[in-house]
């Protein structure tokens, strides 16, 4: 027993130290690839972090959207900086060079960070006993919520509301993108081997976990954001294999699909206010099935919009090479 | 029974929301849908007026669970005065939007919009401090996505610094969340306000807390990211941002510090008046160098935000009346400013101060719009900006602080001073003339309609004031 705490122990620190590191060697490197790639590895070991603080829910998310999915939306940001420019991706070509000012604000800056840590780690240390929190409020009325599942309880029942707002947040993040650009020209490249039969092992396996993670997360870590994140995992391998949405996508369907989630959250809490419920208030004896539908409408909103997210911009709704896009389209990520 | 679970709160939360969504899905029919929607939303948030005015503060149990474990929605005078000045600002704004964006911007334009409307209300409805933090969050993103519609170098590089601030300011805000709840072991306003303690968590979560909204809400020195972004939105845009949503962070701030913060806040409180002092000072002359009206009337912003905080340290009744008074009044002006300039813009194509050449003239509407309203954030009487200042002079002598007093008389003096130097450039004739395009008038009028709000409030002050006691906002500020 007194090794074992040790032996944790010991993996806490090291995890800790080496998650300091990379952040540090993320933020340092000269080379915005190499930075990326420490960011990845960074959002990795922060999953397992989360694991270590019990929070396995976090981890999943942390792993698929932290890790995963920023560090292809950041590889995919960089490779269109280089196209921009020869060989750009070098930090200190595309950022000015500190001049004397920013020296002297950078030493204050990091004199207020000293002293934010200094604040923070005063008022940790002596912090209170951890108050009771609400885990005993969420536990005694587990039962009415539908699910199991602490974490989803919470997430859909008990502060739905902030999952309602939140999912706003995710729409916002897509709606600002597409009031930016136009996807100019689609990436149509031709994957190479490898990537191409690895593509069709993956995307049905994939499509199979974000199922699982759906399913399960209404008595387990899971649920619909990480559920949402895998499909946007095949999304986005999709999409470097060459796929593409097709002409007749991403029009309306496109758009009814980004706001489905969204949409199916408040139809459910419309009707349901009709027959005398308060605002996100789910009957005990629907509540499950509820959220299941909810979930299953958010899981694939999120899917989607994560990956327009790495698509950069609002595809045109003509694209060059529509004939071979749509010929794709049948083993993608469009709902059945 | 419908009475328990139908709210007008909700309503004021959904209408939006659902408008977004279906001005998304139906793009070519985008703006009169927005519009019908516009008008919907300021009739729900008349009711809930009419309601709180006969039945006093509402709470409202989301999910019918009720805090600690559920969010609960609060409306008091003060939110119910946000969600007024919102729907009036916004109704005009959409106004105006009918003919300010060609077909192009609006499909994005309104669906932005109305998710920032969405997050406004939700905002000032929210009772729970994490609700507040994913209201913030909507808040933000729109914000930034709507001054980025403008498009150009400009713009995208102003609205990529709003989005880091803003960004930097919520993750600020959400590490004083996490330390009052691991404190306390609720995220409910009114239940920390019963159970908080002096503590060092506590005063990290006020000092990050309060950092985090100030960032948001740009008061000097952090103001620095507000001109740019707000000088090169589209007009409609600065109007909303500089009107609306710097107020939303600010108003989170008057929350926390009347309620959670109270107690050990005199320092900071004092600190909180030293900045915004500067503010005042720094703003007005920056305003008076800048060469573009529109970079002028986002200084002016940064001057009268200042303002607000000088209410910390008198922290009286009078004084936090006088800074709601000044908040709504400044909302009003400013809004009919950036849409006056938004006009002199789109008549000239330029906003250079010194070549207006004779706009006085030509697009008279519009400049007595930009005038009423300066004489607002002047303080000239009989406006609501005087009403305010003069509350303000009054809480600051009886406090017996009246070095505030100068900074006030100052501050006045410096608006005087910048505004007349746009009034004075618009009679007279440039060296070069512009070809001038004609403004629609819908647009001249929305511009008026705003600054004749903002004279009005000086001249009915009474209701105003009345509505701010409902459910005594204010109650634990006696000094």
């Amino acid at each position: 027993m007194e090794t074992l705490t040790l032996l944790s122990w010991a993996f806490d620190v090291t995890l800790g130290l080496t998650l300091m590191w990379l952040a540090w060697r993320a933020l340092a490197s000269e080379d915005l690839f190499k930075g990326i790639v420490l960011f990845i590895a960074f959002g990795l070991l922060m999953a397992l972090a989360w694991v270590r603080l019990d929070a396995p829910d976090i981890a999943l998310a942390e792993a698929a959207i932290g890790a995963g999915l920023t560090g292809a939306l950041l590889l995919g940001a960089l490779a269109k900086l280089e196209a921009g420019a020869e060989s750009r991706s070098r930090r200190s070509e595309i950022l000015p060079r500190p001049a004397d000012k920013t020296k002297v604000f950078s030493g204050l800056l990091v004199f207020l960070l000293l002293a934010l840590v200094v604040m923070l780690v005063y008022a940790i240390v002596k912090l209170p006993p951890l108050a009771s929190g609400l885990s005993a409020q969420v536990a005694e009325n587990i039962t009415a919520s539908g699910v199991s599942n602490p974490v989803t309880a919470t997430l859909l029942n008990f502060r739905a509301y902030d999952t309602l707002l939140e999912m706003a947040v995710l729409l916002l993040a897509v709606l600002g993108i597409r009031s930016l650009a136009v996807v100019q020209e689609p990436r149509g490249r031709e994957p190479g081997a490898v990537l191409d039969m690895l593509s069709h092992l993956l995307v049905p396996l994939l499509i199979l976990v974000s199922g699982y993670l759906l399913w399960v997360g209404s008595y387990a870590a899971g649920g619909a954001f990480q559920a949402g994140a895998v499909l946007a995992a095949t999304g986005v391998l999709l999409l470097l294999t060459g796929w593409l949405p097709g002409a007749w996508f991403v029009g309306w369907p496109l758009r009814f699909l980004l706001i489905f989630g969204l949409a199916v959250f408040v139809a459910v809490t419309l009707v349901l206010q009709l027959f005398g419920a308060s605002f996100l208030e789910f009957p005990p004896s629907l509540a499950g099935s509820l959220i299941l539908l909810i979930e299953v409408a958010a899981a694939l909103s999120i899917g989607v919009t994560l990956t327009a997210l790495f698509l950069g911009g609002r595809p045109q709704p003509e694209p060059p090479s529509s004939g071979r896009a749509e010929k794709r389209n049948t083993s993608g990520t469009q709902p059945s | 029974m419908l009475a328990q679970s139908f709210s007008w709160q909700v309503t004021v939360i959904i209408l939006p929301l659902v408008a977004a969504l279906l001005c998304f899905m139906l793009p070519k029919w985008g703006r009169w849908l927005g519009l019908v929607m516009a008008f919907a939303i300021t009739g729900s948030v008349i009711v809930l007026a009419y309601q709180v005015m006969n039945q006093g503060a509402l709470r409202y149990a989301v999910g019918g669970w009720g805090a600690p474990l559920g969010i609960d929605l609060y409306v008091d005078g003060l939110s119910l005065l946000m969600l007024m000045v919102v729907a009036l600002v916004g109704l005009v704004v959409s106004v105006y939007s009918m003919a300010y964006f060609k077909a192009g911007k609006a499909v994005h334009f309104w669906p932005l919009w109305m998710l920032l409307w969405t997050a406004m209300n939700a905002l000032f409805l929210s009772a729970d401090i994490f609700n507040l933090y994913v209201t913030l969050e909507l808040l933000g993103l729109a914000a930034v996505a709507l001054v980025a519609l403008a498009g150009g170098v400009d713009a995208l590089g102003a609205a990529m610094r709003y989005l880091l601030v803003s960004l930097l300011g919520s993750l600020c805000y959400l590490l004083g969340v996490a330390l009052l709840y691991h404190s306390f072991g609720t995220v409910d306003i009114a239940l920390l306000a019963e159970r908080v303690e002096s503590t060092p968590a506590v005063w990290a979560a006020m000092a990050l807390m309060t950092v985090g909204l100030l960032f948001k809400t740009a008061l000097f020195p952090l103001h620095f990211w507000l001109p740019p972004a707000h000088a090169s939105a589209p007009a409609p845009v600065s109007a909303l941002l500089s009107a609306l949503v710097v107020k939303a962070s600010f108003y989170i701030l008057l929350r926390l510090w009347l309620e959670v913060f109270s107690q050990d806040s005199t320092a900071a409180a004092q600190l909180l008046g030293v900045l915004g002092a500067a503010a005042v000072l720094w703003g007005g002359v920056q305003a008076l160098r800048q060469t573009r009206l529109k970079m002028l009337i986002a200084y002016s912003t940064v001057s009268q935000i200042g303002y607000l905080f000088l209410v910390f340290p008198l922290a009286s009744l009078m004084a936090w009346q006088a800074g709601l008074y000044l908040l709504l009044s400044h909302a009003l002006a400013k809004a009919a400013m950036f849409l006056a300039a938004g006009n002199i813009l789109c008549f000239g194509g330029h906003d250079r101060i010194a070549d207006l050449d004779r706009v006085a003239q030509r697009l008279p509407l519009s400049l007595t719009a930009f005038a009423l309203a300066g004489v607002s954030s002047m303080g000239l009487p009989f406006s609501g900006g005087f009403i305010g200042k003069w509350m303000l002079l009054d809480a600051a002598l009886q406090s017996g602080q009246w070095w505030w007093v100068a900074v006030i008389i100052v501050g006045g003096l410096l608006a005087a001073a910048y505004i007349f130097n746009v009034i004075g450039h618009s009679f007279t004739r440039a060296e070069i003339s512009h070809e001038a395009k004609p403004v629609p008038a819908i647009m001249e009028w929305s511009a008026l309609v705003l600054a004749l709000a903002a004279v009005l409030m000086g001249l009915f002050a009474s209701w105003p004031l009345a509505v701010m006691d409902i459910g005594a906002p204010f109650g634990g500020g006696g000094s």
